[in-house]
Formats: structure tokens, sequence, C-alpha cells
């Protein structure tokens, strides 16, 4: 009996622990401590072009950072006053909830899981499913993949909805490069993820194309800030809508987008204004 | 902060699934492992000619490079399968601690020994089969009761190269619900219910052997 108890305080101080970083996370994300701080903490990919990735500079780019820099110019006067933090997708969330960063800006399609633990702003962009697969073995449709191996990367949309369907076998890959690698290598029949994103690998690596990319709805992506904190979710949304009137989605599309999508209709990906 | 009780319990299935392919790598890692590392030591107990250099590179090179490296460097490098993968990079890594615990065990048995057994007519085979092999397994018992539990922990990695092992659950459950905390507790759970017997197992043993050897 004594020994059981012993093994039941250790299971009880872990569940007690499980509560302190709720407790740490405690507003320094408000306006006025960024202000205060002098930079806006903000979580991007390092390896998702065009949307967030490191140069070869090492500078961060893509159409998220485009927004991200306008972010720190519209609230701290300057668009150099950031600290990025690099994310894998299956981090995003306990980024927010942790306190290391005040806005998610990592192409992150809003859906009702995700939105129960983070505040989503308005959207900047929008997109469906896609499945990239070798042009020796094309996936025209997802009945092509039943008793197949599809490759996704944890905590995406895909694997969100792949793992609602049976007959297929889910190969799960947290990096975003160890995942298309696997594609090359040949450990499945396609790489499911957002569409933007495989049209945009896919014109990159000859040999492989999309065959698929239109599964599951158009979904928004948005900013995400710490569940509760709608004074900063507010204050983006109003500085989407005032960059609305500038066609800023559109610029950032045109910088950071076109040379990956030439012939895509821009109307098809961006939302301005926040008007989905 | 309140935890997700129910989903917690609903998730029980999925680990319990998971914990075999755990265990499986882990069983079939330590045995190869176990295997790699005692025809090792025993080459450079012997002190074979040509094989000794290679082998105590090998004991460097796997103890002091990552598991998580090896595991790298199978998959994405030489393109081995996942599973296979993860059994491979585990023997690897335990081969060279597990020489070193049977080399350690071997050199423990004194000289005179295997003197007494020559000079009393035993062959060479009998030497090492009935005199020197019980010892130098009983002095190495603790070292390698030690090398059991840190290979099985050491499973812990292998998720990288997208096998669904006990951690590549608790990761999809948090990527999937972002029920952090839920996930974590489950996993450390899980690894608690996998690694306490064995840990009784080898304190067991432990005491048996020290009884066998000291008596008491």
């Amino acid at each position: 009996m004594r020994k059981l108890s012993g093994f039941a305080a250790v299971i009880a101080a872990i569940i007690g622990f499980s509560g302190l970083p709720a407790l740490a996370a405690d507003a320094q994300d408000s306006i006025a401590a960024i202000k205060a701080r002098g930079f806006l903490k903000i979580a991007v990919f390092s390896d998702k072009p065009p949307f967030g990735f490191v140069d070869k500079d090492g500078k961060n780019q893509g159409y998220d950072v485009y927004f991200a820099k306008r972010f720190a110019r519209e609230l701290l006067g300057d668009e150099n006053r950031i600290e990025f933090t690099l994310t894998e997708p299956a981090n995003r969330v306990d980024l927010l909830e942790s306190g290391r960063v005040d806005i998610v800006l990592a192409n992150f399609t809003v859906t009702p899981e995700r939105a129960r633990r983070v505040d989503f702003a308005k959207p900047y962009f929008k997109t469906a499913i896609g499945v990239v697969s070798n042009d020796k073995t094309p996936v025209k449709k997802v009945d092509d993949l039943q008793g197949k191996k599809l490759i996704v990367i944890r905590g995406t949309t895909a694997d969100v909805y792949f793992s609602k369907l049976s007959g297929i076998e889910l190969v799960k890959y947290d990096q975003i490069s160890d995942a298309f690698q696997a594609l090359r290598d040949g450990r499945g029949a396609g790489l499911a993820q957002d569409t933007t994103l495989v049209l945009a690998w896919a014109n990159e690596n000859k040999g492989f194309s999309v065959g698929v990319g239109d599964i599951g709805n158009v979904d928004p992506i948005a900013p995400a800030v710490r569940k509760g904190n709608t004074e900063l979710r507010d204050w983006i949304n109003d500085t989407l809508v005032k960059l609305g009137k500038e066609s800023f989605a559109r610029q950032a599309f045109d910088a950071t987008l076109k040379p990956y999508y030439g012939n895509v209709e821009p109307e098809n990906l961006i939302v301005e204004g926040g008007n989905f | 902060m309140e935890l997700d009780y129910p989903n917690m319990i609903a998730s029980i299935p999925l680990f319990a699934r998971a914990a075999w392919t755990t265990l499986w790598i882990a069983a079939s890692g330590i045995l190869l492992a176990g295997a790699v590392g005692l025809a090792g030591a025993f080459c450079l107990y012997l002190e074979l000619p040509y094989l000794a250099r290679p082998i105590k590179a090998y004991i460097e090179i796997s103890r002091n490079t990552p598991l998580l490296v090896q595991l790298f460097l199978l998959h994405f490098g030489l393109k081995v399968d996942a599973l296979p993968c993860a059994v491979m990079a585990l023997a690897f890594l335990g081969g060279g601690y597990m020489a070193e615990a049977f080399r350690a065990g071997l050199e423990a048995v004194e000289r005179s020994q295997v003197e007494s057994a020559l000079s009393l007519g035993l062959s060479h085979y009998e030497t090492v089969r009935h005199v020197v092999l019980p010892q130098a397994l009983i002095s190495a018992v603790p070292a390698i009761g030690a090398n059991v539990i840190f290979l099985l922990k050491e499973t812990s990695v292998v998720s990288v190269v997208a096998v669904t092992d006990i951690v590549a659950v608790a990761k999809d459950l948090i990527s999937l619900y972002y029920e952090t905390a839920e996930a974590l507790v489950m996993l450390v759970i899980a690894y608690l219910i996998l690694l306490t017997p064995v840990c009784l197992a080898v304190w067991r043993l432990e005491r048996k052997v020290k009884y066998a050897v000291f008596g008491r």
C-alpha cells in the first residue's frame, strides 16, 4: 500500500506541474507590454517558401514575413522591431499558450479545433488541401490513395483531414523538409499539404506535380494570438482592414508569391482587408 | 488548469497499440545490441589481430554520436525504411555501450583464474565457457541492466523517422486536439508503465547476483 501511494504521489505531482505554464503566460502580450518591450515576437516558418523561409543570407522572407514586418511598422514605427521565432506546424499553438510569441504568422489555417485554443484574427490568405505526387505514379483523385501510404506533416490541416478518412496509411513527419525528402525517396504515393504550398514545391521540383488540389473546403488562413488576447486580435483586424485600402495583400503577393505562382490568379489565394 | 480526463481515457487504446511498437523496437534493438556488444567485447578480450582497431573505432563512433543523428543518417542518408531503421540505429548505439559493459565484465575476471583453469587441463574453449564467461556476465549485470533501461528510453526519438511509437501518438494528439498537458501526462504514465517492471526486474536480478556472489 505504501508503494502504491508513492506512485500516486508521482502522478499527482506531474499533473500538478502541468498547470504551471498557464500561469506564466500572463499578459506579457498586451499592446502596452509590447510597446514597452520595443519589439514584436512573431512565430514564422523557416522552411516553407514562399510563405515563411530563411533565405541564403539568413534573413526571414516570404508572404507571412511581409505581413509581420508591416505589423511591426504599424505598431512600433519600424519594420525591423521583430524577434522572429522559427516554428513547426505542430508547435504553433504551444508557442502562443506558453507566451513565447505574441502573434503566429505561419500559414495558420483556421479550424474549429484550433479556434478553441487560440484566437484567430481576420484572414489574409486562403487555401484548400492538395496532393503532390511523382509524375511516374500520379495521384489524380483521393480514391487513388486507397490502400497506399500518404505523407503528411504532423499537425497540419491535411493531417487532420486524412486522419478522419480510413483506408489510407499516413506517414507523419514533424519537419516539412523531412516530409518532402521522404516524398523524393518514394516513401509514399503522395504528399498532402496546403494546395498553395504543394503547388509552389512542385513548381520548383521537376518530375513532381499536383494531381489534385481541391480537397476539403477552401479554408481561411489568419494571424493567431493567445486565447483571450482580444486587444491584440482587434488591433490586427483593424490593421488588416486599413491595409486592405491600399491593396497590401496584392503588394505582398507580387513581392513574394508571384515568382512561385506565375499563372495563378491572385484573387484565388489572397484575402484583402480581412474580407473572406 | 483542468485536465480533460475523458479524452485522456479515450486515448488509452492509441497509446496501448503504440506501446507494442515501442516495446518491439526496444526488444529487437536491445537483443541485437547485446549480440553485437558481446561479440565485440570478445574480439577485444581475445586480442584478435586486425579486428581490435575497427571494433574500438566502432565503440567510439556509436557512443559519441546521438541516436537522432544515426536515425537521420540511416533513414534519409542510406534510405533505410522507418521500422528497420529504428531497430538498426538502436542496435548500433546500444552495441557500443553493451561492448563496453561486457569488456568491463571480462576484464574483471582475474588472470589467475584463466591460468589456474588452463593448468588444471581445461581447454581454451572450456576455460572461457565454464570459468571466464560466468564470472564476467555476473560482474557485467549492473552495467547491462543500466544499458537496457537507457536503450528503452532512447526509443523516444524514433518518431522523427515516422515510426508510430508512443511519442508519435502524444505528438499526434497534441497536433490534432491541442491538449498538450493531457497528451504529455499520458506519455509520462505510458513510459512509467513500460519502464517500472524493467527497472524492478533489473533490480531483482542485481540482488540475486549479489547474493550469489557475496551471500548477503
